[in-house]
Parts: C-alpha cells; structure tokens; sequence
C-alpha cells in the first residue's frame, strides 16, 4: 500500500487521484446527444459511485464481462447471480476463471475475483436461480443487466419485471438490458417495462430449434446427427432405463458416442464423431471471448449512460453478425400490442367448433408468438384443464378430449397460466 | 463396391475416437467456429501491440483466451493515476508507477498458460530508428491512438513489402472509435460462405442420369417409391421433359408451372413428401449452374498474369490458375462438383447410394482439377479449395491514410454515409491537432477547422458533424472502459480472421458510435 491517498470528489477512500479520469469527462459535462435532465459533476458522480445498486444475471460468458466492465466503469454495489459451477470449456472466455477453479460456483468465483482486482467495489453473488428471488429483492436495483443462455430464464426475468411496474411509484420501473451471442452472432437490447419493447414483445424473432421426425430417427438415418439422436432419444432409455441423461458427464457422451458410431456403421453412414456427439446432445453452441467482449461491451455501456443519462442511450436493439466484415444493425423493436407480458389487450383466437382442449394446448406450445410449454386453462367461472396440483390435474384431465365449445361460449375468455412464467394471457375464443 | 471403399467407409463409420483432451475441451467452443486449422494457425501466430493502454490490454484478452502463440507490448510508459483506474489488466492503485508493459503482461499471461507474453519497454520511436526489421518479423501489428508522425512511419514501414505484417489502426475518444486493417492482399478459402454449392441438377453427371434413368417409377414398391430422394425424381423429370421439347429445359413461366404439375402428378399417394421436395426445388432444373460471377471475376485477377505467376506466387493463385483452366476446359464448364448433399426425404439406401454417386464424381473431378496445378500443392489445402470453390474471395487494401489525402473519396463518403464520415474525420483531426500540440483539450472550433483542411474548403460539412465534432470535444482524451471493451472484442475478432484466414474481415474504416450504438464500413 502506498503512502499517499488523495481522494477523488465524493469518492470512497479506497478511490485515488485521477481513478476516474476517462469517465469523468462524461461526466463533468454535456454532449451534443445528452438530455437536459443530466445533472454534470458531483452530484451523478455521487449516484453512480455510492447509490446506484445494479443486478447481474448470469457469470458466465458476458456474466464476466459484464461484471468487470461494470466495476471499471465505477458501479461500486453490484449482485451478481448464477446457478452455474466451472466447467473446463468455459475457459475460453469466461476470463475471471482458472483451471484450478473447476467445478466451483461461478457467481462467487466471478465475484471474489473482480473485488480483488478493482478496489472498493462490492460484488454480493448468489450460487442459485432468478426464480430463488422475489419481487422485494428485485424492487432494490436500479438496473438489471442479463448475459444468460436460455430463452426461458430471460422471458422469467422480464416478465417479473414487467409486473413490479407500479404506475404510482416511477422507482419501480427497472430498465433491463438484455445481451445474448452466439458464435459470430450477437445482440443487445434495451427494454423499459411497460414503456418499450419487452422480450415476450420478440419472441416470434427465435429461430426454432432442429428437430428430426422420429420415423427417420427410427427407421431412415442419413445423418450421422440421425444416429446420435437414435442413441439419446431411445436407445439410452431402453438399455439405460430410469436412469438420467447427464450431458456433462464425459462417460455418457462416450456411450453415446460408440452407440452411435455403431448405428451408423450399420447404415454405412459416415461423419460420427465425439464433437458432433456432443454439439447434437448438449446443443452446444460455439462461443469465442470476441463476440461476449462485444455484446457485454453494448450492455455495460448502456447501463451506464441509462444510470447517468450522461448521453442517449441505444433504443433500442442492436444486432450484430461478424462473420463477413462487420454488419450490424440497429432499430427500434416495437411493442406488440397482445404480448402476453405487457400488452393490455386480449388476444383474439379463432378455433374450430369442434377442436378439443387437448388441441388448443398444442397450439399454445406450438405458436410461435406464444410458445407456452406447459399451459394451464381456467374461464373466469372455472377451471378447464390444471397442470399442477396434482389431485386438481387429475379431476381436470377429462376435460382434455371434450370439446373446447362445450366449456367455453362463443366469445368467451380463457386466462392461460404456467408455472414457469409469472403472466397470464388472456384469450378471447371465437369459432368457426 | 470395391474393397477398398468397404475399407474406407469402414475406417470412416467406426473409427471410435478418444475421448478429447484437456486442451481440445477447454478449447471446444471456438473449435466448432475454426477447427484444427483456424487453432494451430492462432497458436503459430506472433501479435505485436504498440502500446499498453486498457484498449490494448483489451484487445490481448481476446486473442490470449482463444490461445494465440505469442504476444508483445511495445510500452514505455509507466502506469499513471488514471491508467490505472480504467484498465483491468493492472492491479489498482499498487501498479502506479510500474512499468505498463510488464504489469499487463503479467496479468494477461494468467489467462492462458499455453500463450507466451513479453514486454518491451523501449520506444517505438527508437526501434524505427535503429531496428525496424524487428516489427516486420510479427504476424500482425496492432497500433491504440498512436501519434500521428510515428503511425506514418510505422505504416509505411510496414507497407513496404507485402510480405509484412498488416497493421491494424485503431483510435478511440470517448464514445466515438474507428479501426482500419492495412494489408496487401489477403486470400481466403474457407469463407464460411451460408451460400452452398450447386447440385448440378440442370447439367447431371453420366452416373447420376443413369442412375436416374434406370428407376423403374412404375414397378416400384408404395414404400420405395415414397423414398426416392428429390434430386433423382428431378433429374429424371428433367429428362423426360428434354425428349419431349426438343432437349430444351422449362423455359417460361408456364412451362415452369407445367413441369411442376408433371412432378407431382408422379406421385402416387398424397403424402409423399420426397415428391412434395421435388417440386419445391423444381428451380434447380432451369437455374443454370455455371461459375459464380464473384469467382469468375476472379479469373481475371492481374495476379494470374504469367508474369505473377513466374515470380513465384502463393499456392492459392497456383490453386486458382488451376481452377480457371479446369473450368474452361470441362464438358459443363462449371466448378468441380460438390461432394456435400443436403438432407431429403429419403430411405437409408436411396440416400447413401446417391450421395455416393456425388462423392465419386466429386472425386474424379477433383483428380481432373488437380491435373492442372503446375505446383504441388499439399492435399489439404487442394480439398478445402476445391470444397470452398465457389466462395472464394480476395481482398486487396490500401495504405493507411489513403482515404483521408482523397478528396473525392471523402467527399462521395460525406454524402453517402455522412455519420459515418463524420466520425471517421474527427477522429482524424483530433489526431493532427495533438501532433502539434499534446498539453491543450481541443475546441470544437479548432476541430471543424481541421476537419475542413481536411476535406478541402470548398466542400461543406454535413450537419452530422456537429454531432461528431461536439462528442471529440466533449471527451477528447477519455478512454472509457465500455469502449475499450468494445473494441477489444471488435478488433480481436478481425485479428483473429485475419490469423486464420477463415471467414471474411473487414476491409475499410470500421466506424463506431457507442451513443446510438452503430458500426458503419467506410472507406473500403
């Protein structure tokens, strides 16, 4: 430790000289592209440094990135969540671990190293998931910032936020920054709750996932990725019964393999091997430190001109593919007016008299705008089909082969729950 | 089959693999982006930073992680009060007055022990004056806000011989950022191009019509029939067609609807989707496959002249040569066949049996491509070539600061892409406004200034330039973290195209605003 410490402002005493220079040029003054509102000098210095409190979701990929993007920037009180531990693969990128550190949680390794490395900032990390969570320990933050893997965990978070918005109370709105990359590919996103485009409001840009027929898993291969799912899909159930599938266990990617490799000499199929095993099991997808850098780079940027209003802030998506040149893309994503999260209307859907309840549920999976796995039906009077409890799943599952038309009028509404998204959509049945 | 294909698809079906090693897993990500290849040529390559500032570190973090062989910071400096407040690659305030080289280096090394990392801590000023030899002997050189005389010197050093390293420029202030790769020429075969190679069905080969021909439509099983793949029905389709036009293919658009019709009206049941497929791929019958217009293009590259050629060109002008030769000289005058099937409805055997047909004409016209190498050429590369044949490209760039001593150049960009431009320019003129005087923060009047003797003053600026010239004079010196992070994954990702000459890099002036968050390509 050195002898002299000069302190910065209204910075903290583990702050010295000049610590922020770089940043505090945005800060001591306006731009050409900064609101009015933007208060120069002391007083968003003292905002960002000592009040502003800023949730991470995810220490993988970008969580890293982000985390030490963020510390740099000058956030000094930042929460940190991931139900994830190391694994040998993330080396590659998700720079905050070592080798030494697989198998541990990333939200504490990710944590305990940036607290070592930036001076005075607080990383408080939970090994565990969002849904842990509730709207109390939400309602804390200022922003919210996600890096996650799964479409299922971002449509969670953004429909929980959705919900805290409390028109009386403008603390509730939660600004959520969204960043996702995959291979060359990569996206950020600005979203105010009820305000702008949600992620619910996009879902129909997914790509859908491949899938193969069961008929050629069966009984046609082609692919070697045909003889892969034969090994997964059902000959580890047959041979390897009740036992469960553990992707990450190198010993089932081996049986995997040289069941497949097996099936595939049988049709004189070649192309099998240990990566393309793995990529079609795990669904792997490839990743480089490059794109997380980019992507992590937009998300931290934005949160920290949105917590400053230091400059406009990206509205309110950006898209990025690297592969040929440089081409990006960005423009504003608009609200659906139905979305199921932040829209206020119903949605209109019009079905045939004579489908059943269990052929408008396929439906609700299927759509692309929807894409609800496991839905619960109810009509504001009762009950149409439960997934959960079980007793009431029991006594509701007769409904599955009656018609919809025998419960639901013409023009009647049905509300569809699920227990993994915290929204209810609310359908108007018409029939032809 | 002979028994040496049994052998082949032998050893093809069930060599069983080890499970991979440590590096391979650690690795396996980026493996799937640039296999094998794209790896040991990042392992081999030797990158050189000239300077040690955040946005260098930054860019380092992105080239150690995946594993390049060795890197050097180029940096005299020691770490000031403000460096070390905005690079992670220094330990806070203990690394004040440390060397800036050797502290990052230290740090960026625990990245990755495979990688070796050395720093340098004399000036580029003397190195240019005593050795420059040493900078040329680098993969790739990788200048941050570099002052304006030495960046001249440095690229023109570089520009010398083409044999030399490119030299990727980057400058950064504040929001506003802009990257430029010099180089000479840059060849590239495996572009991962999403555009696949054509099927042939409009010109089949001897084994496939026949095959195609010797299917009994009728006689077939309700099974078989169902499974025939669509490549088969069309060509036979296609054939039958021939014998009743005069051997013309579908030409307008009411022939095109007919021959549609007589696809499915083989069908036999309503649910045979192979026949289905036909139809949606009934283009293939009347889209002439010839050679791309980008690739024939390249057939009249100066580099093919025979006096390139006598002075010892690369394999790939050999490869290309080559090319250019065997599709003039064969019956189709098209690229060597793909070996590459899509998936199509289809039964195990019909599938495999055809796919076959493709690997063995593939095969023979490979063997026939290669007949026309002058060189040898090592049989990787001629694979991947021919594999990669019809999305190949060449770059050629130019100088550093070409762009900016254009005024036509500069003035088309203006009212083409004038954000963009702007940018660009104010970033130029902060950089000559520093070369004359480093102590003083530039006004936004002394910028337009510059920006103007730059352009010439008879060309009026865009409005777009106040935008530009007010965000440089807002925060001319400020290196902010997000951006430096940004152009750490934007220029790694580049350096790493580079390396591995797979996929395509940027050619031109990467523009970037970090308010509206946009890149935009200048200059190219």
């Amino acid at each position: 430790m050195a002898t002299e410490i000069h302190v910065n402002g209204a910075a903290t005493s583990s702050d010295w000289q000049d610590r922020y220079y770089h940043v505090d040029q945005i800060l001591d003054r306006p731009g050409p592209r900064t609101d009015p509102s933007f208060l120069a000098g002391d007083e968003v210095k003292d905002f960002l440094r000592n009040k502003c409190k800023i949730l991470v979701i995810g220490a993988g990929g970008l969580g890293c990135e982000i985390l030490a993007n963020l510390a740099l920037t000058g956030f000094k009180d930042i929460h940190l969540i991931d139900m994830d531990t190391i694994d040998i693969s993330n080396l590659n990128r998700q720079f905050l671990f070592r080798p030494a550190d697989v198998g541990r949680p990333k939200a504490i390794v990710a944590a305990e190293y940036v607290m070592k490395r930036v001076p005075g900032v607080k990383v408080t990390p939970y090994y565990g998931k969002i849904q842990d969570k509730d709207d109390d320990y939400y309602m804390q933050f200022n922003l919210v910032i996600c890096g996650l893997d799964s479409v299922e965990a971002r449509r969670w978070i953004n429909a929980t936020l959705v919900n805290l918005v409390d028109s009386e109370n403008p603390e509730s709105l939660k600004p959520l920054i969204d960043g996702g990359t995959e291979g060359f590919k990569g996206q950020a996103r600005v979203i105010l709750p009820t305000v702008s485009s949600c992620y619910e409001c996009s879902l129909d840009m997914l790509n859908k996932p491949t899938t193969f027929p069961i008929c050629t898993i069966a009984n046609t291969p082609r692919l070697p990725e045909h003889c892969i799912e034969w090994a997964s899909v059902l000959e580890w159930p047959r041979v390897r019964g009740d036992e469960k599938l553990d992707t990450d266990d190198p010993e089932h990617i081996g049986w995997l393999y040289s069941i497949a490799v097996a099936r595939a000499k049988e049709f004189k199929i070649e192309g099998v091997t240990w990566s393309l095993t793995q990529g079609v099991v795990k669904n792997v997808i490839p990743a480089i430190a490059s794109t997380n850098a980019i992507i992590a780079a937009s998300c931290c940027n934005e949160a920290f001109k949105i917590a400053t209003s230091s400059a406009a802030y990206l509205n309110n998506y950006f898209m990025l593919i690297g592969t040929e040149g440089v081409y990006s893309y960005t423009f504003e994503h608009e609200k659906r007016d139905h979305c199921p999260v932040c829209g206020g209307e119903a949605l209109e859907m019009s079905i045939s008299r004579d489908w059943t309840v269990e052929q408008l549920i396929e439906l609700l999976t299927e759509r692309q705008t929807i894409q609800i796995k496991k839905p619960s039906l109810a009509t504001p009077e009762k009950p149409i089909y439960f997934q959960q409890p079980p007793q009431l799943e029991e006594s509701t599952r007769p409904n599955l082969e009656k018609k919809v038309s025998e419960l639901v009028p013409d023009g009647g509404e049905v509300v569809v729950t699920a227990s993994s998204l915290p929204f209810s959509l609310s359908l108007i049945i018409t029939y032809t | 089959m002979s028994s040496q294909d049994s052998q082949d698809i032998e050893t093809a079906t069930t060599a069983i693999e080890s499970a991979p090693d440590t590096k391979t897993r650690r690795y396996d990500r980026q493996l799937r982006l640039w296999a094998a290849t794209g790896q040991s040529a990042l392992e081999s390559s030797r990158v050189l930073l000239v300077s040690g500032s955040a946005t260098s570190t930054s860019i380092l973090k992105n080239l150690v992680l995946p594993g390049i062989g060795h890197f050097t910071i180029l940096d005299h400096a020691k770490v000031s009060h403000s460096d070390a407040g905005n690079n992670f690659f220094l330990e806070g305030y203990n690394s004040i007055g440390k060397s800036r080289a050797e502290e990052a280096v230290q740090l960026l090394s625990e990245l990755n022990d495979g990688v070796e990392g050395r720093a340098d801590t004399r000036t580029l000023e003397s190195i240019l004056e005593s050795h420059p030899e040493w900078i040329t002997s680098f993969t790739i050189v990788i200048s941050h806000n570099l002052d304006h005389a030495l960046l001249n010197k440095l690229s023109a050093l570089l520009w010398k011989d083409a044999k030399y390293p490119p030299l990727v420029v980057v400058r950064s202030a504040g929001f506003l950022a802009d990257f430029y790769i010099q180089f000479h020429e840059h060849t590239i075969i495996e572009s991962h191009s999403e555009t696949s190679p054509s099927l042939r069905i409009d010109k089949p080969f001897q084994a496939l019509r026949e095959h195609a021909l010797s299917l009994e439509f009728d006689n077939m099983d309700s099974t078989e029939h169902g499974h025939i793949p669509y490549v088969v029905i069309l060509v036979r389709a296609l054939e039958d067609w021939k014998k009743s036009h005069n051997g013309g293919l579908p030409k307008s658009y009411e022939e095109r609807q007919q021959f549609k019709k007589s696809v499915l009206a083989l069908k036999v049941k309503g649910d045979e989707e192979n026949f289905d497929e036909a139809e949606a791929q009934a283009y293939r019958c009347w889209t002439e496959t010839k050679v791309p217009s980008e690739i024939l293009a390249l057939f009249s590259d100066p580099a093919l002249s025979t006096k390139a050629m006598d002075n010892n060109q690369s394999p790939f002008f050999h490869l290309l040569a080559a090319l250019k030769e065997y599709t003039e000289q064969s019956d189709t005058h098209t690229l060597p066949l793909t070996s590459t099937l899509p998936d199509m409805k289809s039964d195990t055997n019909n599938y495999i049996h055809l796919q076959r047909l493709y690997k063995t004409r593939a095969e023979e016209e490979k063997q026939a491509f290669k007949s026309y190498l002058r060189v040898p050429v090592d049989d990787g590369m001629v694979d991947s070539f021919v594999k990669n044949a019809h999305a190949l490209v060449v770059l050629r760039g130019k100088p550093w600061g070409t762009f900016d001593e254009d005024k036509a150049a500069l003035v088309e960009s203006l009212s083409t892409m004038p954000k963009e431009t702007c940018i660009h320019l104010a970033l130029s003129a902060l950089s000559l406004l520093q070369a004359s005087d480093t102590s003083v923060s530039p006004s936004a009047e002394s910028i337009r200034a510059k920006i103007q003797s730059i352009v010439g003053q008879s060309t009026e600026l865009p409005d777009e330039a106040d935008d530009a010239i007010g965000e440089i004079a807002r925060a001319p010196f400020s290196e902010l973290p997000n951006t430096a992070a940004f152009l750490g994954g934007m220029v790694a990702q580049e350096v790493i195209k580079m390396i591995t000459k797979q996929y395509v890099p940027v050619k031109g002036y990467c523009v970037i605003d970090l308010i509206e968050t946009w890149t935009g390509t200048i200059g190219a």
